[in-house]
């Protein structure tokens, strides 16, 4: 106890996640006083709650990095980034979700809280250097999750689902907290910081930087531990299904670049590794999307192959840090989202009946019977795709230009290859929307609702601007030079062995 | 007088093109068709005059400039701009390009004007005058454009609206066919042209810095131009290449052998447009992108002297062919291949300013000699074969006085008629070609010798053949078509500009619509009452003169044929010293023959053809009648254009296959195959491994997470036991 220091406390950082963590409270309280009301006071009341938490992210921007509340929260540029990410992400999946609940006829308002709260919890994740509160923003995040895919409690598929994905999910869990306690066991520590600069106990350093890379990369649903993601992605509500594909992945991912960089002395181990992981995870989410019939299948194999890209990303940076900074791959993150909700968004509108049905011929004659949505499908397609005048383009050229920058020849040519690979299914998508063979039955086929109208404006928006402001977006992602901003440490159980 | 002027020379067509094309059917509809047509034929008539009356004092300014500064570029807009280029939208304002400008818009307002009485009884009137003012915009891009480009824009603007036009009675199928093969056989001369302008591109790019080019603007003509002779005299393989594959592109547009096949049947067009573009400017195109790429062809001897045999070769060919027709409008359309042939001789030579000379001379003796035929056409009912005229002189004295000044003029009557002097100045510097110009010799000449008397033969070949058009038409013994039956249905009364058939190829059979294949019997008829002439000439039929707006411009145009232009460009030299920068190599010692000695022998050989061919025909032969049997063979060759049409169709055809085998057995036996293997092993081969674990079972993906986790600790462990940590 004598060594005891009262931790600085700087609520500016914390506000955020505590604004976006209340707006859920809040949400949930309306709910519970109007219950069987429509939803859109929660969506309301939900959005402005983002709006407001974006606005504090945003003008924390530019603010010198620190740890406060005793490290156990951690506020830097990439931090900031992708917190800002998820909150737009989540609101995103708000625009067009509600219409689409009510349309499957579960417009439960419990939605609203659980996503917001599973928000938090991944920006609880990218928004520390303590590896306690990781796990705890992870199994926020997760367990909401969990809730969310099974929302459509009555289809068989999104319970099972939902159970899938709790069970793996579980099984992720345990190794990720395992490692977690390697860590611990071997430097006493939970501060990755610290970890980083701790020497001892190697040995065991390496199994905990082993347990720890396959629970995330489960979360990253990166090969061999992406097996859930079409499985879950398909059975979910196409909203969660979108959520799914970006906050979570966005909070994964963005934890694998706050951690890796710090975890330097062990390099030589996870850089092989995740060498060949995302090496893997781009042709197997590619390969495996060519044959699928259901098109948010199709979109989850997508979602694996696109968290491949941005590994590529990721390691270019930590091969060659100097050189390859990490806005290459927030800027692929921010594209690759805005598409991916645009996509899901559009998918919504295979709904009749109630029921769901993604099979690629729910979207056949899509052109003829709404141009708009069908139009603003191809415009993600195309940006998933790569092609330019999408920030698409911009992002998978940042990325390549970075792995050649960093040496990464192989990596540089398979992720190449792979794109070559994405056309042929994302053109099949793009074939079922002009075909109209399709005899549709059923009640409001093909409505577009101004929700899902201004998020499909919003999305198609933001990948056209990534392209033509692509250089502004890219300096205003990038970290500035954290190095020379000095972090204030804790001394809270710092032993010695 | 502000040179920008110029872009008003440009624009006022294309103003004109838009507002008929989105106006002129409102117009017709507001003030009925008579008037209407009228008044959609002068608003189509008056942009082009009113360009011509704003170049022609910016001409006689710029004649008044110290040579030096002749050449003025104006930019309306950066067209193409990147870092290492820019292509602006530039006009050049300079001799050569205001003398084309002339000419276009000169003969084009009085083709215009012409055309209104000629079409007076089209139903679409409109169109046709929105088609022919994009014409003339376009063929202005094409001369002043200041670089390759923007010649380029031209180069196919016209090409386009020739095609249109020869199809512009699109409803007979012969008439497509014909407007498909003019664009099929001009896209054959753009592949040359492309790959030689990109050439070019690329070897000024690679060549930029040691040519100290430091404008942006580097393919400009002024800035590329005076450097690239310099530059390609060190790269003879180049200059040749790029020049040969100009000439190429030349060859497409302007008719030469053996892309010649298109323009005979271009005359499916009506008479206006034949004589408009496909005699006096748009075929002339070639020659213009000769004289102003002459710094090319100047550093490649071997390519100038090819051009000058391929000249040599069409003129002689053309004035052969031009025997076998019986067709008015075939006639002038092979005696207009063979002059072309002409102005390529004058190029292969060096005389660029010859070339011109001819294309000057030439625009105005053929637009009349095409108008004057159009003239006898639209007299005689639309009936286009010359075995029904005869004697037409009484009926129609206008048309026979000035086409008779047009026929002296190409036949070379001496002095007094432009196409004299214009022909004795190819000859004569063909004739003197210098030594140096020439890398072999044929039968001891040198290529341009050998083209010269190649070209003084067909001078008499020309005199011949014209003369027995003018005397099959307008003289001989008797009114033919007092003997063809009322009512007359055999096939060869169906000649006209309509559904003209060529009965001379005997393909009957898919001259006109008879399938119903673009139109119901109802449409067809309706088709056919819509041109008021349907009725077929027969012995009832009386000539009448045409109206004032189809003879005027007969005068006008007879009156510039007549020897005094001729004279005043090349007394003194004039036209050489005006056209200065591309007057080039200078021919001063006769070295073969002198100009009193060419002058002579032009008079003999001319002469002769002319009273040789007065002599044969007084009458109609028997030889020459409807029964082609009685013809003899080489005529009979002749009138099949020497199966020229058969070879070309053969000869691409199986060249065609031959490349399209090969391709096919490349993109079927290798690409496909390759994309197909690709394809099953990615979509089916592995798709089919990937969903074999893909179960949906959660024990199957635990166990899958769990086998891939062992893997990652096991690696852990053995980089522990390995002692790297």
């Amino acid at each position: 106890m004598n060594n005891y220091v009262i931790p600085t406390i700087d609520w500016t950082a914390a506000m955020p996640v505590i604004v976006v963590f209340l707006t859920g409270i809040a949400a949930l309280l309306v709910e519970m006083f109007r219950p069987r009301q429509n939803n859109n006071v929660i969506v309301g009341i939900s959005l402005t709650g983002l709006a407001v938490a974006a606005y504090l992210l945003a003008s924390q921007v530019g603010m010198p990095a620190i740890d406060t509340f005793a490290g156990m929260i951690r506020r830097d540029h990439l931090g900031l980034m992708l917190q800002l990410l998820m909150v737009v992400a989540c609101g995103l999946t708000f625009l067009f979700g509600e219409n689409y609940l009510r349309e499957r006829r579960m417009a439960y308002g419990e939605f609203y809280p659980l996503a917001i709260w599973s928000t938090a919890g991944g920006m609880i994740m990218v928004g520390t250097d303590h590896l306690l509160m990781i796990f705890i923003g992870l199994e926020v995040l997760s367990i909401s999750l969990y809730c969310m895919a099974g929302l459509a409690r009555e289809e068989q598929r999104s319970a099972e689902s939902a159970l899938k994905y709790f069970l793996l999910g579980s099984l992720a869990s345990a190794f990720l907290l395992y490692g977690i306690a390697f860590f611990y066991g071997a430097t006493g520590t939970l501060s990755l910081t610290q970890i980083g600069m701790n020497g001892a106990q190697m040995n065991m350093q390496i199994l905990a930087t082993a347990f720890v890379l396959i629970g995330l990369g489960f979360k990253a649903s990166l090969f061999p531990f992406h097996m859930w993601t079409p499985d879950v992605y398909q059975g979910a509500p196409t909203n969660v299904s979108a959520f799914l594909a970006t906050v979570s992945k966005i909070a994964a991912l963005g934890l694998m670049a706050r951690m890796l960089p710090v975890l330097g002395q062990t390099q030589d181990f996870w850089f092989p590794v995740l060498f060949w992981l995302s090496m893997l995870t781009m042709t197997v989410g590619n390969v495996s999307a060519i044959g699928q019939t259901d098109l948010k299948r199709m979109l989850g194999f997508s979602s694996i192959a696109h968290a491949g890209y941005v590994m590529v990303a990721l390691l270019a940076h930590l091969k060659n840090p100097k050189v390859v900074s990490l806005d290459a791959m927030v800027f692929y993150l921010a594209v690759y989202s805005v598409a991916t909700i645009g996509a899901f968004a559009v998918l919504t509108l295979a709904v009749r009946n109630a029921q769901e049905d993604a099979r690629a011929s729910a979207l056949h004659g899509l052109w003829k019977r709404n141009r708009f949505a069908a139009g603003a499908f191809i415009v993600f397609l195309i940006s998933l795709i790569g092609i330019p005048f999408t920030g698409g383009f911009l992002g998978k050229l940042l990325i390549f230009q970075g792995a050649l920058q960093a040496d990464l020849l192989p990596l540089a040519i398979v992720l190449g290859v792979n794109s070559a690979i994405s056309v042929a299914y994302y053109l099949f998508m793009a074939k079922a929307v002009f075909v109209d063979d399709e005899e549709l039955t059923g009640a409001r086929v093909g409505q577009t609702s101004g929700g899902l109208k201004l998020t499909c404006v919003v999305c198609a928006a933001a990948v056209f601007g990534s392209w033509f402001f692509g250089s502004t977006l890219q300096s205003l992602l990038g970290a500035p030079n954290e190095a020379a901003v000095k972090v204030e440490r804790p001394v809270v159980a710092q032993t010695q062995r | 007088m502000d040179y920008k002027l110029i872009w008003w020379v440009f624009a006022l067509p294309l103003f004109g093109s838009l507002f008929q094309a989105l106006g002129g059917k409102i117009v017709v509809d507001t003030f009925g068709p008579k008037l209407g047509r009228r008044i959609c034929g002068a608003l189509g008539v008056a942009p082009i005059a009113l360009a011509f009356l704003i170049a022609l004092p910016m001409t006689l300014q710029l004649m008044r400039q110290p040579e030096s500064e002749r050449a003025v570029v104006l930019t309306l807009f950066e067209w193409i701009s990147t870092q290492a280029i820019s292509i602006p939208f530039e006009f050049r304002v300079d001799p050569l390009s205001m003398t084309m400008v002339l000419v276009i818009t000169g003969i084009g307002s009085l083709i215009h004007l012409y055309s209104i009485g000629y079409m007076a009884e089209e139903t679409d009137f409109p169109r046709f005058f929105t088609y022919l003012n994009l014409f003339i915009a376009l063929m202005l891009v094409l001369v002043l454009g200041n670089n390759l480009a923007m010649l380029f824009i031209g180069w196919e603007g016209v090409g386009l609206c020739s095609y249109l036009l020869i199809g512009f009675w699109y409803k007979d199928l012969k008439n497509s066919a014909a407007a498909n093969k003019a664009f099929i056989v001009n896209r054959i001369g753009d592949v040359g042209l492309t790959l030689g302008m990109f050439w070019l591109v690329v070897l000024a790019a690679q060549n930029k810095d040691a040519l100290g080019i430091v404008d942006s603007r580097w393919l400009s003509y002024d800035v590329l131009l005076p450097q690239i002779g310099q530059l390609l005299a060190s790269k003879p393989f180049d200059a040749t290449m790029i020049a040969l594959l100009l000439f190429v592109g030349a060859c497409g547009k302007s008719a030469q052998f053996p892309l010649f096949v298109w323009l005979p049947d271009a005359m499916a067009g009506p008479t206006p447009v034949s004589a408009l573009i496909h005699a006096a400017t748009m075929v002339t195109s070639g020659i213009v992108l000769l004289n102003r790429t002459q710094e090319i062809f100047l550093a490649s001897p071997f390519a100038m002297n090819v051009v000058a045999l391929v000249g040599a070769a069409t003129a002689v060919l053309g004035a052969g062919i031009a025997f076998g027709h019986t067709d008015i409008k075939k006639v002038l359309a092979y005696s207009t291949v063979s002059q072309l042939g002409f102005m390529f001789i004058a190029c292969g030579v060096g005389a660029f300013y010859a070339g011109m000379f001819h294309v000057i001379t030439h625009a105005f003796f053929k637009a009349l000699l095409f108008l004057g035929s159009g003239a006898v056409i639209h007299a005689m009912a639309h009936d286009q074969d010359m075995r029904n005229y005869g004697r037409l002189q009484k009926y129609l004295p206008i048309t026979y006085l000035t086409m008779g000044i047009g026929w002296a003029a190409i036949a070379g009557v001496p002095f007094l008629f432009s196409g004299f002097w214009s022909k004795e100045a190819v000859l004569y510097n063909a004739l003197n070609m210098p030594d140096k110009m020439s890398t072999f010799t044929i039968a001891g000449l040198t290529p341009g010798a050998f083209a010269g008397w190649v070209g003084l033969a067909v001078a008499g070949m020309t005199a011949f053949y014209m003369t027995r058009m003018m005397a099959l038409t307008f003289g001989t013994d008797k009114e033919r078509w007092r003997d063809l039956a009322p009512a007359h249905h055999d096939v060869h009364a169906h000649h006209d500009d309509h559904h003209g058939h060529d009965h001379a190829h005997g393909d009957h059979h898919h001259g006109e619509d008879t399938e119903g294949f673009f139109m119901t019997d109802e449409e067809m008829n309706a088709q056919v009452h819509a041109h008021e002439h349907h009725h077929e000439l027969d012995q009832t039929h009386e000539p009448h003169e045409v109206p004032w707006t189809m003879w005027a411009p007969l005068a006008i145009l007879a009156v510039f044929s007549l020897g005094f232009v001729g004279y005043a460009m090349e007394a003194g030299h004039w036209l050489k010293d005006w056209l200065a920068p591309w007057g080039a190599t200078e021919v001063k010692t006769a070295k073969n023959i002198s100009h009193d000695m060419l002058t002579i022998l032009s008079i003999v050989v001319g002469t002769t053809g002319i009273l040789g061919a007065l002599v044969a025909y007084r009458k109609l032969p028997n030889s020459e009648g409807f029964d082609l049997s009685k013809w003899n063979p080489l005529r009979r060759a002749a009138a099949a254009s020497f199966y020229t049409d058969w070879y070309s169709n053969k000869g691409s055809g199986m060249l065609a296959s031959g490349v399209g085998a090969v391709v096919k057995l490349f993109d079927v036996g290798i690409i496909d195959n390759i994309v197909k293997a690709v394809g099953s092993i990615f979509g089916v081969l592995l798709s089919a491994i990937g969903k074999r674990f893909q179960t949906g079972y959660v024990r199957n993906y635990a166990l899958m997470m769990l086998v891939g986790g062992s893997a990652i600790i096991v690696y852990a462990l053995v980089q522990v036991m390995g002692g790297k940590f």
